[in-house]
């Protein structure tokens, strides 16, 4: 049972309270009388949007009454609509809490909507020819007459190119009830040369299909229109398998110790995908019917659990999975609730841990459909996984940096949410940081930590070792009186008690600098052995594309100040959005992709870096930052 | 102040040839080999262990100061064979089968051969019976296990299982670390001890076999 707060009840004579009952979050709040609902909530840590901070002058702190309200005031009109005006919509910081009130106030920006910054749209930048195709067709009636069969008479009319077509024996039962609805013309929803359905005409417009990236933290879900390539809707939510292991090795571990543990981690994505399918569908105004078509691809640990198939084997050296190739199955074979005739696609894999989710981010680049550039492309997470290449040869890695980089085994680290500080810059003597939601800072996430480490070694608090110093010239500096010693070893407050959103200082302990120190090491040293293997020089290298969360966020220069990259131009380094889920997007929106996913599969050179000796001297080297300014 | 101030200053900083230098000095004017080993080299590592496990020291530090004090010890190899000084016991260490993981293990290695112990490593992947058949060969006084996989861990109940088999578990503790490895995991699979870093192993190997 969760322990609510106490609050005392008023006595008399004394100030009076009210009840706020604040959707959807569905707090209870206890409310002196007279306060407004914009000082209520800021008193109680509910964030809320505002520029003037209650002044009534930006009309950011709108909130939805639902209670019975006043009459608005004049300050108030100037922001609100009519319609506004009519649905109950007032400013937090302009309406008095003189009753019990019940609020609806926004949603504050979750983790969900966070990576939905990261969607990119499908533009029409290739020639669109999805997996899945609908193809209008003319039932001759003559046919009819003369008992030929009905897939005959299908056959027929689709010309010679069909000759060959087949269909389900689900479909073949159907076939008669929907010919009897569409009479002489209908639409054949076709995978290749096999046919999946028989629909009415005006159905030739509707060609939907699912594109899901599995993420070991994240689900995302896109709902894409097969016509055109547009994005009609993306949904994303946590990985429900999180509890049982945050990253894919204690998940393989949970499978390994548990005799049901497959099967409870298949079932538990397979009911985060539907419930992410039900939620696309719902505000399409579509039904699981209308879906043929569906795409996955992600790591391959979890493309494994995805398909059911047992993991063991990518747990332990020589890491190999069952499947690396890209199969085409029944949706309903995997547990997915669509159209019993609908095909699934999941992406073509490396190795045990280059997985579909990279092969989609290399199509996402570009980088194999030139061969004048050599391209660098890293998708940065707990492991980062490196290209480096074109057409003619692409090489793969993938680099154990550890969770620093999404702020975890940081002592005030945290993923990039809400008073997550995601940039630090120093101008004036003083640190500048911004953080995520603009409220007070809780903690550091990956490319928050990346600038802090990038100013601090900049102004000298960080030395080339990583070491956190305090040298006796700089004390006039004021930015050194945020160093402390704690038994010896020093410590960087970021933020002290009165700045932080806890109340707490947030520190960058010595330990911290060395976990970031060990992850940027294990990434350098991934890109050395690539670019040594490839033969190139680092100047051969014309762009740097960085996908995945990380690499959307961090600041190219401050990556290149801690050495996380070689020393290259800065302007090379381009972010590519959520690379793996376009990446797979456009496998299943043209067969040349999906054809190009799987012969990358087989024609990219994985190199395992366990295995290389060379590996732990080139870690060891870049332990150290960086000695050249940038 | 230490009489061998300079030698320990150069294998805290790692400067390998002021640290040599200042070795064949010390030899040379007819220091007692033993308390410089002790005094100028195994308690600098100490103290170059004890700042690791803090984070003021780093694995590239800590790896030029062990690789300092390496080349010392090749002028002091010739008192090694006569006798003048007494080796602190014989370790045998190795990744755990399925496990690649090189770098703490070797970081583990070379603290404990700082401090005066004989090392036998296996290297990385290594299968129970290789450390089984070594350790009958060399008759090490510890056995040191290293897993960096919360999925390779399973290997070191195995290791030590097969070291019972074999007759020889009561002859050898075994210590074990790596990332995802704690002390309490180390007692239930009746290891002898656990250490959390290349600088903690030396005092727990010594402090397992008795030795100050």
């Amino acid at each position: 049972m969760v322990k609510r707060t106490q609050y005392p009840r008023p006595a008399k004579g004394r100030t009076k309270y009210f009840k706020l009952n604040v959707l959807p979050n569905n707090l209870w709040l206890n409310i002196p009388a007279g306060d407004t609902v914009f000082d209520a909530l800021k008193n109680h840590d509910v964030d809320l949007k505002s520029e003037c901070n209650g002044l009534g002058k930006c009309g950011k702190c709108k909130v939805r009454i639902l209670s019975s309200i006043e009459e608005i005031s004049q300050d108030e009109r100037n922001f609100i609509s009519q319609e506004e005006i009519d649905q109950g919509v007032r400013l937090a910081c302009r309406t008095p809490v003189t009753s019990k009130m019940v609020i609806q106030i926004e949603e504050s920006p979750s983790d969900s909507e966070y990576f939905q910054i990261l969607q990119t749209s499908n533009t029409s930048l290739f020639q669109l020819d999805p997996l899945i195709h609908k193809q209008h067709v003319f039932l001759t009636p003559q046919f009819a007459n003369k008992g030929a069969a009905t897939l005959d008479r299908i056959k027929l009319a689709m010309g010679p190119d069909y000759d060959d077509l087949t269909a389900s024996l689900g479909c073949l039962a159907s076939l008669p009830e929907k010919l009897k609805q569409t009479e002489t013309q209908g639409v054949a929803v076709l995978h290749e040369k096999s046919l999946l359905d028989w629909q009415n005409w005006e159905k030739l417009g509707h060609n939907y299909g699912l594109v899901f990236d599995l993420g070991t933290t994240t689900l995302v879900g896109k709902l894409i229109n097969l016509l055109d390539g547009t994005d009609i809707g993306v949904k994303s939510q946590l990985n429900s398998q999180i509890r049982h292991g945050t990253n894919v090795i204690s998940r393989l571990q949970y499978v390994k110790d548990n005799a049901a543990g497959l099967d409870t981690m298949h079932d538990i994505l397979i009911e985060n995908l539907n419930d992410i399918t039900r939620g696309l569908l719902e505000a399409a105004e579509l039904s699981t019917n209308d879906i043929f078509a569906v795409i996955a691809g992600g790591n391959t640990t979890m493309q494994h659990f995805f398909l059911k198939l047992p993991p063991d084997g990518i747990a332990e050296a020589p890491f190999a999975p069952i499947l690396t190739d890209g199969i085409q199955v029944k949706a309903v074979e995997v547990g997915l609730d669509l159209h019993p005739e609908a095909q699934l696609f999941t992406m073509p894999m490396k190795s045990g841990y280059i997985g579909g989710d990279l092969i989609g981010t290399i199509l996402a680049s570009g980088a194999v459909e030139q061969e004048d550039e050599i391209i660098l492309g890293l998708d940065i997470g707990t492991n980062a996984e490196i290209f480096l290449g074109n057409r003619k040869r692409m090489l793969t890695c993938s680099a154990a940096a550890g969770p620093a980089l999404e702020g975890a085994r940081i002592s005030h680290g945290m993923i990039a949410t809400a008073g997550a500080i995601e940039s630090v810059r120093y101008a004036n003597g003083k640190l500048h940081y911004r953080d995520i939601s603009n409220i007070k800072p809780k903690g550091l996430c990956g490319s928050g930590l990346v600038d802090l480490v990038a100013v601090l070694l900049k102004i000298g608090v960080i030395n080339k070792e990583g070491l956190i110093v305090h040298p006796k010239e700089n004390r006039k500096k004021k930015i050194f009186s945020r160093v402390i010693d704690h038994d010896g070893v020093n410590s960087f407050i970021v933020a002290t008690a009165q700045e932080s959103y806890h109340n707490k200082p947030i520190y960058l302990t010595q330990k911290d600098v060395r976990e970031l120190q060990l992850a940027k090491a294990a990434i350098a040293a991934g890109i050395e052995i690539l670019i040594s293997d490839y033969g190139i020089r680092l100047e051969d290298i014309s762009r740097i594309y960085l996908a995945g969360a990380l690499g959307n966020y961090v600041n190219p220069l401050s990556a290149l100040q801690i050495g996380l990259f070689p020393p290259v131009n800065p302007d090379i380094i381009v972010p590519l959005g959520n690379a793996a889920s376009y990446g797979t997007s456009m496998a299943l929106l043209s067969k040349y992709y999906w054809q190009l996913a799987n012969e990358l599969g087989d024609s990219l050179e994985h190199i395992e870096l366990s295995s290389r000796l060379d590996f732990n001297d080139y870690f060891i080297e870049f332990l150290d930052f960086p000695s050249s300014n940038f | 102040m230490n009489d061998f101030q300079v030698v320990v200053d150069a294998v805290h900083k790692g400067d390998i040839k002021t640290a040599v230098a200042e070795t064949q000095k010390a030899l040379d004017k007819g220091a007692d080999v033993q308390e410089f080993l002790d005094k100028a080299l195994i308690a600098t590592m100490d103290d170059v262990g004890e700042n690791f496990s803090k984070g003021i020291t780093f694995v590239p530090q800590m790896l030029r100061s062990a690789k300092t004090m390496q080349e010392c010890m090749k002028l002091l190899a010739s008192s090694f064979q006569e006798g003048a000084v007494k080796s602190k016991g014989k370790v045998l260490i190795g990744t755990v089968k399925g496990d690649l993981h090189d770098i703490g293990k070797n970081l583990v290695a070379m603290m404990l051969e700082g401090a005066g112990f004989i090392i036998t490593d296996l290297g990385v992947d290594v299968h129970p019976d290789k450390f089984v058949h070594k350790a009958q060969e060399i008759e090490p006084d510890i056995i040191a296990m290293s897993a960096l996989l919360s999925t390779t861990m399973p290997s070191m109940p195995l290791t030590i299982e097969a070291l019972e088999k074999a007759g020889i578990r009561d002859k050898v503790k075994v210590i074990i670390g790596g990332a995802p490895v704690t002390g309490k995991y180390a007692k239930e699979i009746k290891a002898d001890s656990y250490g959390s870093d290349a600088g903690a192993s030396v005092n727990l190997a010594k402090s397992l076999l008795g030795l100050s």
